[in-house]
């Protein structure tokens, strides 16, 4: 009884104190930790492979107009699985390492809105659901550089002029040069409540 | 017996049909169709001669699909690692089948289930009682018919669950719905006559997350992983496991041998950093915060170690169907040798000075006496069967991931008390580290993720079982078309260990009813798992 | 020792100080025992020392909720105050305690059971069940408890010859260790857990089982009294046990006899935080079958006094 007690005490008293005075100083993370999912507004494209693959489905995307696409994260759903920052082809999203999310208005505080300006289909004035993300991207008229060259692959063939004709082979490499150029066309915002 | 033999024997007695709903015959699992006339011969056979043990049940809606609601009993025959699935086909004209619970006591609570969720009546069941909706839910709205939508919010109902009354002469003394010793909202009603408790009823289920309806009406087939991860607070790992597990089967997925071993490594660093917190816990309901203050103190390294391989302390999010997604590169091996090290050594030290302390032995011994034939009737699972000697692990039984590869023992005590379950779990740590090794040194290099080109047919059936820190975890899949299974069913071990609680606690104490309670390790999130309504979602997100 | 005789200014300078030991003393020594030996024992920071005054200024400041329309609400948290530190004023604290002609052991026990009997009201009075079970198990601790106390005091009587408690401390201090005040002695401090309400013996609290007894539907200002009353409680318990069964260092001079019944109060303090650490809690029967054995120990201790040992 008492010789384990004595050992019980041992075990105590040869840890030392081990615990920290947590608010003043956290323990740093670990290299690789997931924690609040950060989103580059400059080099997001709007393309929702994130809002694909997200567990939790906080993000909502959403035309507001012709132009606009609004991202709104909802990220006190987030379960900080890091499968957005997995996908992102821009690399627009990293898991930070900040884990200190409370907050007592967790609604206002935890919601992310990233608008992103995007192009419209010349020929019907909406946006067209290519078949996957990628190849949202590589569709002509994506960018807002391109905009001369939508309308040709638009999805809604009862829309299309009649006299619509394939873009020149000219055409093609004139806007290949561009595909290179910095996303500056692109005009992001964010409107992110404090 | 091999799964074929099995097959043509439940063919001669019971004209079981194998094969049905997908043909799915593999070695250590059979699926076989039974008609309802026959069910209840078939079941007594299995449970009474052939040494069957109950998993669970799960009512699928394939009204879409066949017209019928599907039944499926599903059992595990450990000798020799045989799991059987017994389908029954429902009209949805006279939505009713023969209750097994008479024959099978552990189906009550699955039974009771599949009457709130899919709306198949069991016939003659003894507790028809509401098991899991709320007591505010409508009373013909079975949330679990592909017709009734994620996300609803139907206006609340009058009806009420009747409680149980005690036994004449006896007070009801309330344990919850929140009690601090308690970590998750769970209401037992104790019968107590002076400090002796005569009885308890037990009222659950106040944890509904909605995540069976979840998968089955809104993620696809790799969302769900990081969302079963959530069913459980401490071992989530066992359910994505279990989850990639039972859908790499019903697709035939090979996954790469590197991704087993990382599984492996995974769940073992689990169930180590599980035990150690449950012990702290069982400390602290004591009234011995230094066990808890100091098993934790050893757990934290664990948890550190943790975040390094997988980016998160707890929810490691590693797996996906087809593999892993996070590699254990050759750099963090001596790191996580030197955390096995130091923990050996922690871990002998507390285990020399336990057995000698007589005023811990006071609480533990010969108190929550959860005798072997209970056990075994109940069905329950994990260290709470082996404490009272059912030499069952899902590791060895039915092996998994690399387990296959690995050499250990069952860890089993017949003491059938608290001691005996704290023993277990003690003993399952040490062998955990051993585990650990073993596979770090056997884990072969090569790619951790199967790429996966086509898409997951539908009308398949895939299963699986993994051993959580607290026993069987079960999760049984069957593949839908849009990209999500038709039906998902995950069995929490606690599902089957509190069941076993309130007959147990018949003639203990009350000041050992926490303690007896806690001595399950009871994860009540886990088997609360499935309600409709997800109240934090709002509904323009969905 | 002449200074006792000098009337009325010592009397109130004692008074004072009692006052101070009882009240301010009791919450430090609690704050003490929990950042040094507490938290040492479970490798962790620990509170400020001076918790205990926090949180009894933070209670003191809350709305005064009230659960029950009972006046015993209303009375009980008074009561037991005012019945501990009068118990307190009763008690020997290094200098001759400032009552000690107005009252003696059997006065002190009548106090005692009144601070307990005000508790097991107050729990009585609520209708939650962990209330009832609580008042339940603190009247039974109490009753297998305090003929321990008794018994040993009586001890000490017997040997001084007189029933108050300054000749017991002085005659223990004179006739030093008999055979019966040792094993009275042994008895008061493996009692002493229980008085104070801790480990193994925290069974009419348990936080874990019953939610702190009876007092789990009290808040604010009333549990706020009933804390304190319980720190000065453990001090009164523990001057007991260092004035009478400790016996040294009380006919030192003035500021030393006082610094060495701090001294003796702090290694009782740290003695029984050391075994609270280290012990669970046992249940009820299990605390009856020990407090059998130390009240047989002590009974033996009794008639080893009578007969003169």
């Amino acid at each position: 009884m008492l010789l384990s007690k004595l050992r019980q005490a041992l075990i105590c008293l040869l840890a030392g104190k081990v615990t920290l005075s947590y608010p003043a100083k956290p323990r740093p993370p670990e290299e690789g930790f997931r924690g609040y999912p950060e989103v580059d507004v400059n080099k997001c494209i709007g393309c929702g492979a994130c809002a694909a693959v997200c567990p939790a489905r906080l993000i909502k995307i959403e035309d507001v107009d012709q132009t606009t696409r609004r991202m709104t994260r909802l990220l006190e759903r987030c379960v900080f699985c890091g499968r957005c920052a997995e996908v992102c082809p821009e690399d627009a999203i990293t898991m930070s390492k900040q884990f200190e999310l409370t907050s007592d208005q967790a609604r206002q505080d935890l919601t992310h809105v990233c608008e992103v300006f995007m192009a419209t289909c010349k020929r019907c004035g909406r946006c067209y659901e290519p078949a996957t993300p990628l190849d949202r991207i590589m569709e002509p008229g994506f960018r807002h550089d391109q905009i001369d060259r939508g309308g040709d692959r638009c999805p809604y063939p009862e829309l299309r002029a009649p006299d619509s004709e394939s873009p020149s082979t000219d055409e093609h490499d004139e806007h290949d040069e561009h595909l290179d150029e910095p996303v500056s066309a692109q005009v992001a915002q964010v409107v992110e409540a404090k | 017996m091999t799964t074929q033999e099995l097959a043509t024997q439940l063919q001669e007695r019971f004209d079981a049909e194998q094969g049905e709903p997908d043909g799915l015959a593999s070695p250590g699992w059979l699926s076989v169709t039974v008609c309802s006339d026959r069910l209840l011969d078939a079941i007594r056979w299995l449970w009474e001669d052939a040494g069957y043990r109950f998993l669970i049940s799960a009512g699928s809606d394939l009204r879409r699909e066949r017209g019928k609601y599907l039944v499926t009993n599903l059992f595990a025959q450990d000798e020799h690692g045989i799991y059987l699935a017994v389908h029954t086909e429902v009209d949805p004209e006279q939505p009713s089948i023969p209750s097994i619970t008479p024959i099978v006591p552990a189906a009550n609570w699955t039974e009771r289930e599949l009457r709130d969720m899919i709306g198949v009546v069991p016939e003659g069941h003894p507790d028809p009682r509401r098991l899991v909706l709320a007591d505010d839910w409508p009373e013909d709205l079975y949330p679990l018919r592909w017709d009734v939508e994620h996300g609803i919010k139907p206006p609340p109902s009058d009806c009420q669950v009747p409680r149980e009354p005690p036994p004449e002469g006896s007070s009801v003394v309330p344990l919850g719905p929140y009690f601090p010793s308690l970590e998750e909202p769970a209401y037992f009603r104790l019968f107590v006559e002076g400090e002796e408790v005569v009885g308890a009823d037990y009222r659950g289920f106040y944890n509904h997350r909605g995540i069976e309806k979840m998968g089955c009406s809104v993620l696809t087939y790799n969302q769900i992983p990081f969302i079963a991860e959530r069913i459980c607070g401490i071992c989530g790992c066992v359910h994505s496991t279990a989850y990639c597990q039972a859908v790499e089967r019903a697709a035939g997925i090979e996954i790469p041998e590197r991704a087993k071993y990382i599984r492996t490594i995974m769940l073992e660093l689990e169930r180590m950093q599980s035990h150690l917190l449950w012990l702290g816990i069982a400390g602290h309901i004591v009234g011995f915060d230094t066990v808890l203050m100091q098993t934790w103190r050893m757990r934290e390294p664990i948890m550190w170690l943790s975040e390094k391989l997988s980016g998160n302390r707890r929810v490691y999010g590693g797996n996906i169907i087809g593999g892993v997604r996070l590699d254990i590169p050759t750099e963090v091996h001596q790191d996580v040798l030197d955390m096995l090290d130091k923990l050996e050594t922690e871990w002998k030290a507390l285990y020399k000075s336990i057995p000698g302390d007589t005023s811990l032995m006071a609480r533990l011994r010969g108190t929550g006496v959860l005798p072997h034939e209970l056990a075994v009737e109940r069905c329950v699972v994990g260290p709470t069967a082996r404490g009272s000697g059912v030499a069952i692990d899902t590791r060895l039984d039915h092996p998994y991931a690399a387990y296959d590869r690995l050499e250990f023992e069952k860890c089993v005590h017949d003491g059938c008390d608290n001691l005996s379950r704290t023993l277990v779990r003690l003993d399952e740590t040490l062998v955990s580290i051993g585990l650990i090794r073993q596979a770090l040194q056997q884990m072969p290099d090569g790619p951790i993720l199967t790429q996966i080109d086509e898409d997951i047919p539908g009308g398949f059936e895939g299963f699986s079982g993994v051993e959580a820190p607290r026993g069987e975890v079960v999760h049984w899949v069957l593949t839908g078309d849009e990209n999500r299974p038709t039906r998902w069913r995950p069995r929490a071990p606690t599902y089957a260990n509190l069941q076993v609680v309130p007959p147990m606690l018949k003639g203990s104490q009350l000041a050992d009813a926490p303690i007896n309670i806690a001595s399950f390790d009871p994860c009540f999130s886990c088997t609360d798992r499935m309600e409709v309504v997800d109240m934090r979602t709002d509904d323009e997100y969905d | 020792m002449a200074g006792y005789e000098s009337g009325l200014k010592v009397t109130q300078m004692t008074l004072a100080l009692n006052l101070v030991i009882a009240l301010l003393l009791g919450p430090l020594m609690a704050g003490v025992v929990r950042k040094f030996v507490r938290a040492r024992l479970h490798s962790r920071q620990g509170p400020p020392v001076l918790q205990p005054f926090y949180d009894i200024c933070k209670l003191l400041g809350k709305e005064d909720l009230r659960s029950s329309s009972s006046p015993i609400v209303d009375f009980a948290p008074i009561v037991v105050m005012a019945a501990t530190i009068t118990a307190a004023l009763l008690t020997p604290m290094g200098m001759r305690s400032p009552l000690a002609g107005h009252g003696d052991l059997i006065v002190f026990v009548n106090l005692v059971t009144i601070a307990v009997v005000g508790t097991v009201m107050v729990g009585l009075s609520s209708a939650s069940p962990y209330s009832l079970i609580g008042a339940a198990r603190e009247i039974m601790m109490h009753i297998m408890v305090e003929p321990v106390l008794v018994i040993c005091l009586i001890v000490a009587a017997v040997k001084a010859q007189s029933l108050l408690f300054w000749h017991m401390a002085e005659g223990a201090t004179a006739g030093g260790m008999s055979i019966s005040m040792v094993i009275a002695t042994i008895a008061m401090l493996m009692a002493m857990q229980a008085q104070i309400g801790k480990q193994p013996f925290d069974i009419a609290e348990a936080e874990t089982e019953v939610m702190g007894g009876a007092f789990v539907e009290l808040s604010g200002p009333r549990l706020a009294l009933f804390q304190w009353a319980s720190f000065a409680r453990q001090i009164v318990y523990a001057s007991m046990l260092a004035a009478i069964f400790i016996p040294w260092g009380i006919d030192l001079a003035p500021p030393w006899n006082l610094g060495a019944h701090l001294l003796k109060l702090l290694g009782v303090y740290v003695l029984v935080g050391i075994v609270d650490v280290v012990h669970p809690r046992i249940r009820v029967e299990q605390a009856i079958k020990f407090f059998v054995i130390i009240i047989v120990l002590s009974l033996i201790g009794l008639g080893l006094a009578i007969g003169g040992y």
